[in-house]
């Protein structure tokens, strides 16, 4: 029989607090962290042993508050309201108290057990604010643990505590944050209503929790008690109730309820912080001032991204030309030696195929990938990002997105995969998928390999970024045409604005291993079997009808030799297997002496823009259903068609 | 037909003083409306006759009618302000299809406001600590200004998700820089930052500080 005992804990606070530090600080798990808002957008779940307990820890995304206006809001508070984890542990930012609070008190009238991670206090003390944490935790009359989640201090001492919760050891009585004697007043009479008139929802929610949804006028609340009993009636109390309130307040009864409970938020944070040295002009106020400046911002946004693609090339190719000569000169040869004696030709063959495809994946992928991923970290745990998004954000809005997407889409430079779901940091359905009708356009690493490999390495890094600003300019135009084709009103720019902070080494190595072996659990076996599959096509013969019926597109239309039509097939797997396999099939990987110049350059284009790889239109189908996954795969093939031809006959005509 | 500005001006005023429960004193006013005292008794003579205003037990009050008028007057200085301010076309049809009538229906048409938000919206402009001229949409600050925050226009959500931001009616406001070609602002509250995109910023009204406040 099992001895332990087995909880579950919820993690939940404002976005960018640390949520994902602290949650990989107890489960050992590899969540994304980074410094802008909203990376956790499905919420995690990892596990932990301690003290006899088996403790499932799920890590909800960052909200502001318990509405239900976006899907992060809507994920924590059905996940807490409905299923009722053992208890809560509510990650705030030392820092910014006072807004952290707003939703702690939300969570707080929710009525589950609940303590609080004070996270980042060495990043507050910095900016000269010292919270008293033992009188916070008598006000607020939960155990309060101050932490700072990066080197996992504090951690053990929230176990302990939440183990003390839960045991019963430390009591929890059930707070009550009351409101103005106004408020109150109106908002006793309706929670009396409720529990007399709604018993069944009563049960499912503290009562006094939905009489203050249904004076905020929540919608889902709304609904759910006009469909039960008494509901109608209830309803019409509440909207008599919600007229005395505006009548005194003059304020709409939404308003009047946030602004109490950010004033409730704010003589608290007054009582407790502490500014000891006034709030002087820091280097990171200086940076954050300079890097979203409306004029020196730009350049420095050019320089950051330019030399973030430089530098991956540099270092892609030194690793490139390291490592290809590894594989093509030492181990295969090695490795056709050694069974070249014992085995039959055929199985020699195939093995030889499995080998060089992912000599080829660590070769030429992997030296241009993973740069990127830890240039990408570097950004991303600054908190460079939403400046980034601030100053894009006019240009975005021409596409009828704002600032924001130009997260995703960056990320989309590393992995179409993540920037995919990445897109739900939009706030609407349509949002989302204009962003990742635009993020699937963009070229990512294993693009890059081509673009880079290829056009890069025989025709120059300008030709390279000539490519890339093609690419932008029709994504642009693409994504103008998309927003007006799509129905809908824009949304303006809501976003955070993080403090900078000076990334942490282990932070950024973490994250960059975690994605990298993301990349080569998903990559790896496409690549392999792709590899020993198409050595079995050629073996029997099967490719060449396959090349005859493509033949017509191929070479008449977009002038590529015969042998390209293979691997533009198998980069539906993998894009990257596409330069690999083309260096298979020719048997060299000098690709000047497979294709011309302007082949180079159609080739590249074809696979920029033709379809997004077999794992993106999977990101696809789970974000946005089959029809829009296949209509936007459908489309970018027939427009990499029509653009590679055309690029084909502009660039022939002007170099004759 | 409108009325004459400082009439509707003096209307405010005293819509104002309602508001805030308190008497509305003439010999004040004239000082804020930088006009005469004769000019002042003129116009409150012409209110009274209009049936704009009463005079009972030595207080001056609006009529229903006076509501309406000070209402209309704040809908076409929000609607002037909030996003006609920058668009030429829009003006040119302003003056095609001349002074809209039926305000409500304009709101709900052109501006895609719903019952709720509608509702919403006029409670925020019925009850206004001060004349509808001293809120400015936040976009009109320049950096480093101070301002407090009056109320926000627009739909419930835009206004919800503010507010829970932490923008309610009152809270003090910094606006910290702007990006170029009307791009997002970034503002302080509350001890944090928050980029504001430009449409969302003329949508969010303001009272500067005057220093003394």
């Amino acid at each position: 029989m099992n001895q332990r005992k087995s909880i579950t804990i919820a993690l939940a606070g404002n976005a960018n607090v640390g949520k994902s530090v602290v949650f990989n600080q107890l489960t050992g798990l590899d969540q994304i962290i980074g410094n802008w808002p909203g990376k956790t957008v499905e919420r995690a779940e990892g596990r932990l042993f301690f003290e006899g307990y088996t403790i499932n820890v799920i890590d909800l995304p960052g909200i502001y508050s318990l509405s239900t206006f976006s899907i992060e809001e809507i994920v924590t508070r059905d996940y807490i309201a409905t299923e009722r984890p053992d208890a809560i542990i509510n990650i705030v930012d030392a820092s910014a108290l006072e807004r952290n609070l707003y939703l702690t008190i939300q969570l707080l009238e929710l009525q589950t057990p609940m303590i609080l991670a004070l996270n980042q206090i060495d990043f507050a003390s910095k900016r000269g604010i010292e919270i008293d944490f033992e009188k916070l935790s008598e006000i607020l009359e939960i155990p309060i643990v101050p932490t700072i989640a990066i080197t996992g201090i504090g951690t053990k001492e929230l176990l302990s505590k939440l183990i003390g919760v839960i045991e019963g050891k430390i009591a929890i009585p059930k707070t009550k944050i009351r409101y103005g004697k106004e408020i109150e007043k109106h908002l006793e009479k309706l929670e009396n209503i409720v529990k007399n008139k709604l018993k069944q929802l009563s049960k499912r929610y503290p009562s006094r929790w939905i009489a203050l949804k249904l004076l905020e006028r929540d919608e889902e609340i709304y609904h759910t008690v006009l469909e039960s009993m008494n509901g109608k009636q209830v309803i019409t109390l509440t909207n008599e109730i919600i007229d005395q309130i505006e009548k005194v307040h003059g304020e709409p009864s939404p308003i009047v309820i946030a602004s109490e409970r950010y004033s409730i938020a704010n003589l608290i944070a007054k009582e407790v912080t502490r500014v000891i040295s006034p709030p002087r002009i820091a280097f990171r106020d200086r940076l954050s001032a300079v890097t979203a400046d409306r004029i020196l911002g730009y350049p420095i946004l050019a320089i950051v991204m330019l030399s973030m693609f430089a530098l991956i090339f540099v270092v892609g190719d030194f690793l490139v030309s390291i490592l290809d000569n590894f594989f093509q000169e030492i181990l295969t040869p090695y490795v056709e030696y050694l069974l070249s004696s014992s085995t039959s030709p055929i199985i020699t063959g195939i093995i030889i195929a499995g080998i060089s495809g992912l000599g080829a994946g660590i070769a030429i992928a992997l030296p241009y990938i993973v740069p990127f991923y830890i240039i990408l970290a570097l950004l991303e745990d600054s908190g460079y990002l939403p400046r980034a998004a601030f100053l894009m954000d006019k240009l975005m809005h021409k596409i009828g997105l704002h600032g924001k997407a130009f997260i995703p889409m960056l990320l989309g430079y590393g992995c179409n995969v993540p920037a995919c779901i990445g897109c739900r940091i939009m706030e609407t359905d349509r949002e989302r998928f204009l962003a990742a009708f635009v993020t699937v356009l963009i070229p990512c690493a294993a693009v890059t390999v081509i673009i880079l490999g290829l056009v890069g390495r025989y025709l120059g890094l300008l030709t390279a970024i000539a490519l890339y600003l093609f690419n932008l300019i029709l994504i642009f135009l693409l994504g103008r045409l998309a927003y007006r084709a799509l129905p809908g009103e824009p949304i303006g720019l809501i976003m955070e604005m993080p403090p900078y902070r000076s990334p942490s080494i282990t932070v950024v190595a973490k994250k960059t291993w975690a994605r990298t072996k993301d990349f080569i659990y998903v990559a790896f076996p496409f690549i392999i079997i792709g590899s020993i599959f198409l050595e079995t096509l050629m073996m029997t013969g099967i490719i060449w009808s396959l090349v005859e019926f493509m033949a017509p597109v191929i070479t008449d239309w977009l002038g590529l030799p015969i042998l390209t039509g293979i691997p533009l097939i198998f980069g539906i797997l993998r894009k990257e297997l596409t330069l690999i396999l083309l260096s298979e099939l020719s048997g060299s990987t000098d690709f000047a002496q497979i294709l011309t110049p302007i082949q180079m350059i159609v080739f590249a284009l074809v696979t920029m823009i033709y379809i997004p790889c077999i794992s993106t239109i999977a990101a696809l189908i789970k974000e946005f259903g089959w029809k829009r996954a296949f209509g936007v795969s459908i489309f970018d093939i027939i427009l990499a068609l029509v653009i590679g031809g055309i690029a084909y006959r502009i660039l022939t005509f002007a170099t004759l | 037909m409108s009325l004459d500005p400082d009439l509707v001006e003096l209307l405010e005023l005293i819509r104002v003083s309602e508001s805030q429960d308190e008497p509305f004193k003439l010999n004040q006013h004239p000082v804020k409306l930088g006009i005469s005292r004769n000019k002042a008794n003129e116009l409150l003579e012409t209110a009274i006759r209009s049936r704009l205003v009463k005079f009972n037990k030595n207080i001056f009050r609006l009529t229903e009618q006076g509501r309406q008028e000070v209402q209309k007057h704040r809908e076409e200085y929000i609607h002037d302000k909030y996003i006609h301010k920058n668009n030429f076309l829009n003006r040119l049809s302003k003056i095609f299809k001349g002074n809209i009538k039926d305000w409500r229906n304009h709101w709900r048409r052109e501006h895609g406001f719903d019952e709720n938000s509608l509702k919403e919206f006029y409670i925020n402009i019925r009850n206004l600590e001060n004349r509808i001229e001293e809120a400015t949409p936040l976009e009109d600050l320049k950096q480093e200004e101070k301002a407090k925050l009056a109320f926000i226009i627009g739909g419930r959500r835009l206004v919800k998700r503010l507010t829970e931001m932490g923008l309610t009616p009152g809270t003090e406001i910094t606006v910290l820089r702007s990006a170029p070609f009307l791009g997002p602002i970034e503002i302080s509250l509350r001890g944090f930052s928050l980029a504001l995109g430009r449409g969302v910023a003329s949508k969010v009204f303001v009272t500067r500080f005057n220093g003394e406040n």
